[in-house]
Parts: C-alpha cells; sequence; structure tokens
C-alpha cells in the first residue's frame, strides 16, 4: 500500500467518518485546535521575543522558560491531539496538498531548530543568561522560530480552504 | 437591518474589500492575521489571568507583568479588529445573519468591558490583602470571556 493509498484508507476508516459525520466532533475538534494556539504557539513567541531582548526583560530567559514550560507542554499536547484527529478526517485530502506539505515542513523545521538551540546554547546558557543578552546564534533561533510559526499558521489556514 | 446591509454593500466594491472577498487567497491570507493577532492576544491575556490566579507565571510580580504584557495585548487586539473589520466589510451578508457572530460581538463588548473595568484594576497593584478566591473569580471569567469570543467566533463557520 502506497503512503496515498494508506491516507485514503485512513480518511475511510469507521473512526474518521464517525467524526467527520459528527455535528459537534469534528467542530469542536477544530475548535480546540486553534484555540490552542495561545497555549502553545503563543507562549513559544514570548519565549522568542525574551531571547530577542524585545519583551518581558526583567530576570534571566531561563526563569521564563521554566514559568511557561508546564503550560506550554499542555498546549503542545492539545495541539498534536487534535491535530492529528483532524488528519486522519482528511488525510486523504490533506496529502496532496501543497499547504499541508508545507506545513509539515516547517514543523519538522522548527523541531530541527529547537534541538539546535537546546545542543547549542541551552547548556551555556547560565554564562550568557544573567547579564548580557543572548548570543547572536540564539538569537538567530529566536528568529527564525518566529518566521516558521508565522508559516504554520499561514499554511494551516490556507489548506482548510482548498478541502 | 436590511438597511445596513444595503449600505455595506454599497462599499463593499471597493478594491481591497474585493480582493478578500473574491481572490482565492484574500481571505486565507485576512484569517491567517486573524489567528496571529488572535495568538498574541490571548496567550498575554492567559499569562495575566493565570498569574493573577496564582497559576503560572508565578516569579514576576502581577503589576510588572501586566505592564510587560499591555503592549501585547493592544497589538494583538489591533491586528484582530483589523483584520476582523475587513472581513466583516468585505462580506457583510455573511456575518448579519448570522447567530454565533452576534453572540460573539456580544461575549467581545463583555471581555472588554470586564478587562478594563476589572481585571486591569485587580492587576495594577500586586495583591496584597486580597482574597485569593476573588482573584480566582475574576480570572476565570475573565478567560471565559475571551475564548469564548473565541468559541463563538469558530461557531460561524458551522452554525446558521
Amino acid at each position: 500500500m502506497s503512503l496515498f493509498e494508506w491516507c485514503q484508507w485512513l480518511q475511510h476508516t469507521r473512526f474518521a467518518t464517525a467524526i467527520s459525520e459528527s455535528d459537534y466532533l469534528f467542530p469542536l475538534i477544530e475548535g480546540s485546535h486553534i484555540l490552542a494556539l495561545p497555549l502553545s504557539v503563543g507562549m513559544i513567541v514570548i519565549l522568542d521575543l525574551r531571547l530577542l531582548g524585545i519583551a518581558f526583560c526583567d530576570g534571566p530567559a531561563g526563569k521564563l522558560v521554566l514559568n511557561l514550560l508546564r503550560w506550554c507542554k499542555l498546549g503542545f499536547a492539545v495541539m498534536f491531539l487534535t491535530g492529528g484527529l483532524l488528519f486522519i478526517t482528511q488525510a486523504g485530502k490533506a496529502y496532496g496538498n501543497v499547504f499541508f506539505r508545507a506545513k509539515l515542513i516547517f514543523l519538522l523545521l522548527l523541531g530541527i531548530n529547537a534541538v539546535a538551540y537546546q545542543k547549542l546554547f541551552f547548556p551555556k546558557m547560565a554564562m550568557w543568561d544573567s547579564a548580557s543578552g543572548a548570543p547572536a546564534g540564539a538569537k538567530l533561533c529566536a528568529g527564525v522560530s518566529l518566521l516558521l510559526w508565522i508559516g504554520v499558521i499561514v499554511c494551516g489556514r490556507t489548506m482548510a480552504y482548498q478541502f | 437591518m436590511a438597511l445596513l446591509l444595503l449600505l455595506l454593500q454599497s462599499w463593499s466594491d471597493w478594491a481591497p474589500f474585493v480582493f478578500v472577498r473574491d481572490s482565492k487567497y484574500g481571505m486565507p491570507v485576512v484569517q491567517s492575521f486573524h489567528l496571529m493577532g488572535l495568538t498574541i492576544l490571548l496567550v498575554t491575556v492567559l499569562l495575566l489571568n493565570l498569574r493573577l490566579a496564582g497559576l503560572g507565571m508565578s516569579d514576576y510580580g502581577l503589576s510588572w507583568l501586566a505592564r510587560q504584557l499591555k503592549p501585547w495585548t493592544l497589538g494583538g487586539f489591533a491586528v484582530v479588529i483589523a483584520s476582523g473589520l475587513l472581513m466583516f466589510l468585505a462580506t457583510p451578508g455573511k456575518y448579519l445573519g448570522s447567530h454565533p457572530f452576534r453572540l460573539k460581538m456580544a461575549l467581545l463588548c463583555l471581555a472588554l468591558l470586564f478587562h478594563f473595568g476589572v481585571v486591569r484594576k485587580f492587576t495594577a497593584a500586586d495583591s496584597g490583602a486580597r482574597s485569593r478566591r476573588l482573584d480566582v473569580i475574576v480570572a476565570c471569567l475573565s478567560l471565559t470571556l475571551w475564548f469564548g469570543v473565541g468559541w463563538a467566533g469558530r461557531a460561524i463557520a458551522f452554525v446558521p
């Protein structure tokens, strides 16, 4: 079975059709996906702004991370759960959609960006975090993150118009 | 209402409205801005109310956090209103008769009144002697109103 065939099969499983044919489930899942934006992406944006030195600059960025982490994890859990369910109900249509593919690529790049930050700048955070601003590389990661999240939102919203 | 619709529709031939209404990517682009504005607006409201309720951002002072978040709340709000107005004026017929849209506008008014009338006062100074229970109630009400606006907005696409 090719990936496309698998997507089509997935979309036509009883589980998927039950969601897409329900009057309440699909709107509820889609609404949760959108309204989890502030809880997930919004928190990352706050952190990116801090690393770029634009806002919330009282005290170290590490303190901000610790304060945001718990809620941010919850936000991304909701995002991936609802996003997965939305995909299941529309897998066949999403497969060939250029905006859906771009969104996945942006998310992959965001993952790589986050790992790069974790490996390169996080271990030495205690050294640069107190007085001086973040190193140029860390700021680059934050800027890239902001741009990619904008891309994810634009692609996510636009793909729905093509189904 | 019919007169208002007629008036609004006479404006809707203005080029930016035509772009939003008739071009392939007009509406998705404006809605993307709406969602980006929503993300900024609601994360600032969320952080402020979580701090007020004592459920997050506990390492920061309440009044300091309120001052830091304020310009971003206003900025996010400006983007949401501008993009929302653009959608409304481009396709007034879609919204004027919509029940979820009316609910959304009513909730928006309540959320704004509550934010500037109550939440601002509660977060202007660090809470001091005030009862924790009152803070939690205010935070819950504020979040219910703001996220209610979001849910009503989403319902426009599904409910007549």
